[in-house]
């Protein structure tokens, strides 16, 4: 048996695997007969184009060309067309042994096909024939059973032996043909080996033919083609001579008739020249007279610039000289200045120097006077302090001392008094009167009026207007002596009302917040008290002032005292301040007009208020810059003291006395 | 000229034995043989072993040598030079190559010896000149146009190759593949194995049992057949495309035994495994590895609805109509181009559903059934299936059994069919009759250019006559090839031709 699918196919694909790249030989029968057929069909286009040519010669190029072209293109297809061929038919050749072995194979697949059919139908065959044999043993062993008579037994045996033997022969024959068989077929696969050895060697002996056979072909056709294309080069190459030299005689016939033309310009020409070389000749001489003329002249023009040019380059050398010492004192000069300016300098820095220092020095002295300064001004304060101490105690020792002293003449003078009692009431039988002096109830230092503060004042002016009503008349005349007489305290209240009303501006808002749950006076009060604070208004005096000022504004803006307020306003400050005086003065001796006017403040537009408060408070302050260095100290006024010590030892009068001497003589006579 | 030139380099040597020196006396005397040669700059002059002898000596001997009248540059190599060659004699060890410039690069690489384990050059050098001198020591006769005309691929393909053809199951270590995966999974795109061999024991039980009858073989060796399995090497390879195997083995000659030519069942499991996971593959072929049914049927199962495959080859097998069945099957769930089913027992029923699912194919472009036996019935099924086909080009009928029937539907087809190339009939008994059909079919082809009609009892006249008509249509797609402008006119005023003939 053949193991056809492994080894065959091998060498099948083998065969595939070669055959692609190796080509086939070209000694085929059609192949020469082609080639003959295009060459005759080359000479007939060759003779046709020759034709062509000869008739349309003188048509044009280009068509020559082309024909040319057609040549060896046609050259070309004919090659490849050739060599297609020739590839084909070498490929059909090596193929052939593909498809040989492949039909070959068919063959064998149809045979062994047919083949196998007959062997299972005669195996079939035996196999029944050899059951029937069988079975007829089989049966002959129970016809054998029933045999008693051992001869016939033996007979029976012996032939069933011999069946049996002819049963196993039939087999072992069939057995041996299929054996035979077999080897045949093994015998069969080595000659198929060997055929297939043969294949491939006869496969790549085609190859290697067919390669050669194209190369040799390929070569050919190329020197074909090679030669074609030389042929046509060598026709291109004869025509283009021939155009060449027609070309070549026509330059040369033209080139001769351009010869023979110049010639005859160059004759021509020569003439002319030598006409007018004749002629520049005598023009140059003419010209080379004038020139001459004209160069002596220069020459002469020549010298006389030089002859300058040495006057001036002496000039210029004395200049020269002369600037150049004028150079040298300049340098000198400017060394001295400078040397000067570095002196200047030096005296500069000198004196910068100096200024620095002296400025560290009035620092330093500057900072220790200030130091001294404040050392004094602490050592003044506490002078200051302990002046205010001493004066406190010298005014408790004055006081003690006074009180003393004045207790002690009080005990004499009460002595006197009960002397001169005891006198009158014992001895004269007179009634005693006691002298009643101002000095006697005096206790203390005698001392001036304090000063009462603008609160004080206030306060006793709205007190006071509230008692109004009882005690009106009287309590004016008492409690109003050291107010100013011509206002009276309903005018000062009301304008104080109106000025509280006014002027809350100038209260602080979380006082007002205080002031809220007071009572209706103490609020004025206090409110009053924080604008006088405000305005500057300390005193008893600048309350007067004020109301003052208040009443005359109001006069002065009066329709009446129209003339006067002009005045003023064209007054300067110190003299309307007398003038202001002058008012008072004439507001004193007024007293009955402002009675006229008892609800004089109700003119008195609020609306005013404020323009009135800034007039005063502008006029205020200039007076108080000034007053204040001499109001501050109160100095005592002792001018009443004397008289009162005085008073008090002429508590007795001289009557009196008078009357003791009298007693005293009369008693020593009555003794 | 010669000094001014000469010192410096001199002085670059001296500095560089000076440093040597400081080196090899820092890191002691026993240091200095071993890590020298792994570092480049250190290669040493040849008048290095003045320069070693003592540091002090390096001064005077580079004056002696500036003076002296003998001496040239010419006989010391440049520094480059020597460390070119250091590396080139210690590529193996340290293998220093990317660093280099690119000139360096070429001299190292035209000295290096083609010996070098592929551990270091595998993906280091990508040098075509090194690999082809690695592929011409190796391998006489190398076509590296079949291996995309690159040299490294063509050696690690071959390499790989030789590794599976000589593995032996259970007796070669498969490390010995596996352990050249990483270096070649980058190049390798092909693998063409023709050799399997079996394991080492099934030669040895036929010796003993040579002298039985070769029907017991069988049950034996039925369970202990399997041949190397290609799974974890596919999956390993991830360029792969082509996969061209033969379950045999080569040169047994007289020796030959039935069982060295066995695909078992476990080998087609694990292939189709294989190939179903690979699915960079275009090209799968078996052939001549005793492909029954059932077996083809497993790989072609696994091959359903594969993304790339493009050609499938079971040529020189032993597939029946069920295997073509199923290839039937494959024609309509894959992309495939190229179907060769050559030299197998495909018969008409195969051959009808074959056709059946070539009718409304868009993707096959060649078909090959030669040395089957699908004879009339089959050949008219396939003939009408043509009728409908517009895709297909090339049609391989030869040792078909087809007759006149075929034929007559065959030059029907070629009156219509326009996409058709070439067709090969040959060993077939299509008759007289047949051949004249035939011919006037071709008459209005005009697009046919191979037709095959060798050995098939066809009157010479009419075959020369059709070889005549291909010659015509050869030159006309010629002529549509040269100037494809040209092209478009002959095919639209074809277009309406063929309808009307």
């Amino acid at each position: 048996m053949n193991p056809p699918g492994s080894l065959g196919g091998l060498e099948e694909k083998e065969e595939e695997d070669l055959s692609t790249p190796i080509l086939g030989p070209s000694i085929y029968s059609d192949n020469p007969q082609e080639r003959i057929q295009a060459r005759r069909l080359r000479i007939a286009a060759r003779l046709e184009a020759r034709r062509r040519e000869a008739l349309g010669e003188y048509l044009d190029g280009k068509k020559e060309s082309e024909e040319d072209q057609s040549k060896s293109s046609k050259q070309k297809e004919e090659s490849r067309l050739k060599l297609a061929k020739l590839l084909l038919c070498g490929t059909e050749l090596v193929t052939n042994i593909q498809v040989a072995t492949d039909i070959r194979e068919i063959h064998r697949r149809v045979e062994e096909e047919e083949i196998k059919r007959q062997r299972l139908e005669k195996l079939e065959n035996e196999v029944k024939t050899s059951q029937d044999k069988f079975d007829e043993i089989t049966a002959k062993w129970e016809e054998g059973r029933q045999k008693r008579i051992p001869q016939d037994l033996w007979d029976v045996l012996s032939t069933q032996q011999v069946h049996c033997a002819a049963l196993i022969e039939d087999k072992n024959k069939l057995i041996s043909e299929l054996q035979q068989e077999l080897k045949t077929k093994d015998d069969q696969y080595v000659k198929d080996l060997k055929k297939q050895s043969d294949d491939i060697c006869l496969l790549l002996e085609r190859m290697e033919e067919q390669v050669k056979n194209v190369m040799k072909t390929f070569r050919q056709e190329l020197s074909y083609i090679e030669k074609a294309f030389e042929i046509e080069r060598q026709e291109l190459l004869t025509s283009n001579k021939k155009k060449w030299e027609r070309a070549l005689q026509a330059h040369n016939a033209k080139e001769l008739e351009y010869l023979m033309n110049r010639i005859k310009k160059v004759e021509d020409y020569e003439k002319q020249l030598n006409k007018q070389r004749i002629w520049d000749w005598e023009e140059y001489n003419m010209i080379k007279i004038k020139l001459e003329q004209d160069v002596q002249i220069l020459e002469q023009q020549l010298q006389q610039m030089k002859a300058t040019y040495q006057l001036n380059q002496e000039k210029l050398e004395y200049n020269f000289q002369v600037l150049k010492k004028r150079d040298e004192e300049s340098t000198v000069i400017k060394s001295q200045q400078k040397r000067k300016i570095n002196r200047l300098h030096d005296t500069l820095n000198n004196l910068r120097s100096k200024y620095a220092k002296q400025i560290k020095q009035f620092q330093e002295e500057n900072q220790s006077l200030t130091s001294d300064y404040k050392r004094l001004v602490m050592q003044f304060k506490e002078l200051q302090k302990a002046m205010r101490h001493f004066a406190l105690i010298d005014d408790k020792q004055f006081r003690e001392i006074w009180l003393m002293n004045e207790e002690e003449a009080k005990d004499l003078i009460s002595r006197a008094f009960d002397v001169d009692r005891i006198i009158h009431t014992h001895h004269l039988g007179l009634p005693w009167m006691a002298p009643d002096f101002w000095f006697l109830r005096n206790v203390g230092p005698i001392s001036q009026q304090q000063q009462k503060s603008a609160t004080q004042i206030l306060e006793e002016v709205l007190m006071q207007t509230e008692e109004e009503g009882t005690e009106e008349a009287a309590s004016e005349a008492e409690s109003y002596l050291d107010l100013p007489k011509q206002i009276s305290a309903k005018t000062t209240r009301k304008i104080l009302m109106l000025l509280c009303d006014e002027s809350g501006f100038l209260i602080e808002s979380k006082l007002l917040s205080l002031l809220l749950p007071l009572e209706k006076n103490e609020c004025y009060l206090l409110k009053l008290d924080a604008i006088f604070s405000a305005l500057g208004i300390e005193s008893e005096d600048d309350l007067y002032k004020l109301v003052n000022f208040f009443l005359r504004y109001r006069v002065y803006h009066s329709p009446s005292s129209q003339e006067q307020t002009s005045l003023m306003s064209a007054l300067e400050p110190g003299e309307k301040r007398d003038l202001e005086e002058q008012k008072e003065e004439s507001l004193g001796e007024g007293e009955a007009e402002e009675k006229e006017h008892p609800s004089s403040p109700k003119l008195i537009h609020p609306n005013d208020v404020l323009k009135i408060l800034e007039a005063f408070v502008m006029g205020l302050k200039k007076p108080r810059d000034s007053r204040t260095p001499v109001k501050l100290k109160h100095v005592r006024d002792d001018s009443k003291d004397s008289e009162y010590w005085e008073a008090l030892t002429t508590v007795i009068p001289d009557t009196t006395q008078n009357l003791w001497d009298a007693l005293y003589t009369a008693l020593e006579k009555y003794q | 000229m010669q000094e001014t030139l000469v010192t410096p380099t001199l002085s670059v040597l001296s500095r560089s034995s000076i440093t040597m020196q400081d080196r090899s006396s820092t890191a002691g005397q026993a240091s200095s043989t071993g890590p020298q040669p792994s570092r480049p700059s250190v290669i040493p002059p040849p008048s290095k072993s003045k320069g070693w002898k003592s540091g002090a000596n390096v001064r005077r001997m580079r004056r002696i040598i500036a003076e002296d009248p003998e001496w040239s540059l010419a006989i010391v190599p440049l520094l480059t030079e020597l460390c070119i060659q250091h590396i080139v004699e210690n590529f193996q060890n340290n293998p220093i190559l990317k660093q280099l410039l690119p000139e360096h690069q070429q001299k190292v690489l035209n000295h290096l010896s083609p010996d070098l384990p592929l551990t270091v050059t595998a993906n280091l050098i990508d040098d075509e000149n090194y690999w082809r001198r690695c592929c011409m020591q190796r391998w006489p006769v190398c076509h590296v146009a079949r291996h995309g005309g690159s040299w490294k691929r063509l050696f690690f393909e071959r390499h790989l190759e030789n590794l599976i053809k000589h593995f032996i199951p259970s007796t070669t270590d498969p490390a010995v593949i596996l352990d050249l995966l990483p270096f070649c999974k980058n190049y390798v795109r092909r693998l063409r194995v023709d050799q399997f061999l079996p394991p080492v024991q099934l030669p040895l039980q036929p010796w003993n049992g040579e002298l039985s009858d070769s029907g017991s073989e069988a049950e034996m060796e039925q369970p202990t057949g399997d041949h190397y399995q290609l799974r974890d090497l596919v999956a390993g390879l991830s360029h792969l495309e082509e996969l061209d195997l033969v379950y045999g083995v080569k040169d047994c000659g007289m020796n030959f035994e039935w069982n060295l030519f066995l695909f078992t069942y476990q080998d087609c499991h694990s292939l189709a495994a294989t190939i179903k996971a690979c699915h960079t593959l275009k090209t799968f072929r078996l052939t001549r590895s005793k492909v029954d049914d059932d077996k083809a049927r497993i790989l072609i199962r696994s091959l359903l609805d594969h993304p790339a495959l493009e050609e499938l080859d079971l040529s020189h097998n032993l597939i029946g109509d069920r295997g073509a069945r199923a290839a039937a099957k494959l024609l309509s769930h894959s992309h495939l181009r190229v179907l060769t089913l050559a030299n197998n027992q495909v018969r008409a029923p195969g051959a009808q559903s074959l056709a059946h699912a070539l009718a409304h194919n868009t993707n096959l472009i060649s078909l090959n059934l030669r040395l089957n036996c699908i004879e009339d019935e089959g050949g008219q099924a396939l003939a009408h299936a043509l009728q409908t086909n517009k895709c297909l080009t090339t049609l391989h009928l030869g040792g078909n059994e087809l007759s006149e029937p075929t034929a007559t539907l065959l030059s029907q087809v070629l009156t219509v069919n326009t996409t058709l190339t070439s067709i090969n009939l040959s060993c077939n008994h299509i008759g007289l009759d047949g051949g004249k059909q035939l011919l006037e079919g071709m008459s209005d082809n005009k697009t046919l250019l191979e037709f095959d009609l060798r050995l098939s009892d066809v009157a010479q006249e009419s075959e020369y006559l059709i070889g005549q008509a291909l010659c015509a249509n050869r030159e006309a797609a010629r002529q549509r090839a040269l100037n494809p402008s040209h092209f478009m006119s002959p095919i639209t005023a074809k277009g309406p031709e063929n309808p009307v003939g």
